[in-house]
């Protein structure tokens, strides 16, 4: 049997730089820090019902990025019947990190990267507790 | 009512921003465009996942107010949610149909010179889009 992978899925918030930076987060996860473990799919296709993708959610462990409290990639997965590994808040961070502050919604800026080098790292802990055994 | 309540002030665009593909990243970029850049006045955004969670305001305002959807795909994910949730949309537009079969677009994060050009094109056609309609709108209430 395939080793289970994580599935890491961000809110992509278009409105405000924080969900950029949930959306910059998970690339530097799946695409980088932890490439073997994880991938992404696509939040909007999950939540128009795509069998394809709500079974992949299903066989896998999940974790969301959320921007922002009203906590979207959370409560859409949690509709199609999931309840994430793990779910994360980007304001959470950047509260505790008032020097990292993103800047704009197209580009975050320096503060911005920094964010999400923080954000990354501190999930890549927890994805590597999760697929440990 | 008064007549110019009836008038339309914003048009609301609706994009995919699929995570797993490139062309969710072109979507982005290109309604961002519009929102920031070249229609700041006569457009305003409304969150995907927002609005598919449940936001009763974006979802009442997409029913009230013209949209333009933005897709990654053939699936089309933002334009059958507005439909879903709110009534017919404006416009849709599907990035794929901006992409040329002798281009291969493959940055999710990082959008290349080739992608960012395909990105600013639809930025053009969904901002000329919103002119129309403003002024469709504008010529229906005079």
């Amino acid at each position: 049997m395939d080793k289970k992978k994580v599935i890491v899925i961000p809110c992509s918030g278009i409105g405000k730089p924080i969900g950029t930076v949930s959306r910059e987060t998970t690339y530097e996860i799946v695409e980088k820090l932890r490439k073997e473990k994880c991938q992404t799919v696509c939040l909007a296709l999950l939540t128009s019902g795509d069998k394809e993708t709500i079974e992949k959610l299903n066989k896998n462990y999940c974790i969301t990025i959320d921007g922002c409290a009203k906590h979207c990639a959370k409560k859409n997965v949690e509709a199609c019947n999931k309840i994430p590994d793990k779910s994360y808040m980007i304001l959470k961070f950047a509260a505790a990190n008032p020097d990292k502050k993103p800047e704009g919604i197209i580009d975050i800026g320096n503060g911005g990267s920094d964010l999400v080098d923080t954000v990354a790292s501190h999930i890549v802990k927890d994805i590597d507790e999760l697929t440990k055994d | 009512m008064e007549e110019n309540e009836n008038k339309i002030k914003k048009v609301g665009i609706v994009s995919c921003s699929g995570e797993d593909l490139p062309e969710g990243t072109i979507s982005r970029i290109a309604t961002l465009e519009v929102l920031l850049k070249k229609k700041p006045f006569g457009t305003t955004t409304i969150c995907l996942p927002l609005f598919i969670a449940g936001g009763e305001g974006d979802r009442l305002f997409a029913k009230n107010n013209p949209t333009i959807t933005v897709d990654g795909c053939e699936k089309l994910c933002a334009k059958k949610a507005t439909e879903k949730y709110s009534g017919k949309v404006t416009c849709s537009i599907n990035v794929r149909n901006f992409i040329n079969s002798n281009t291969k677009v493959c940055n999710k994060r990082n959008l290349n010179s080739r992608e960012k050009e395909i990105a600013g094109k639809i930025a053009d056609v969904i901002s000329n889009k919103v002119d129309d309609i403003l002024k469709e709108s504008k010529s229906y209430n005079d």
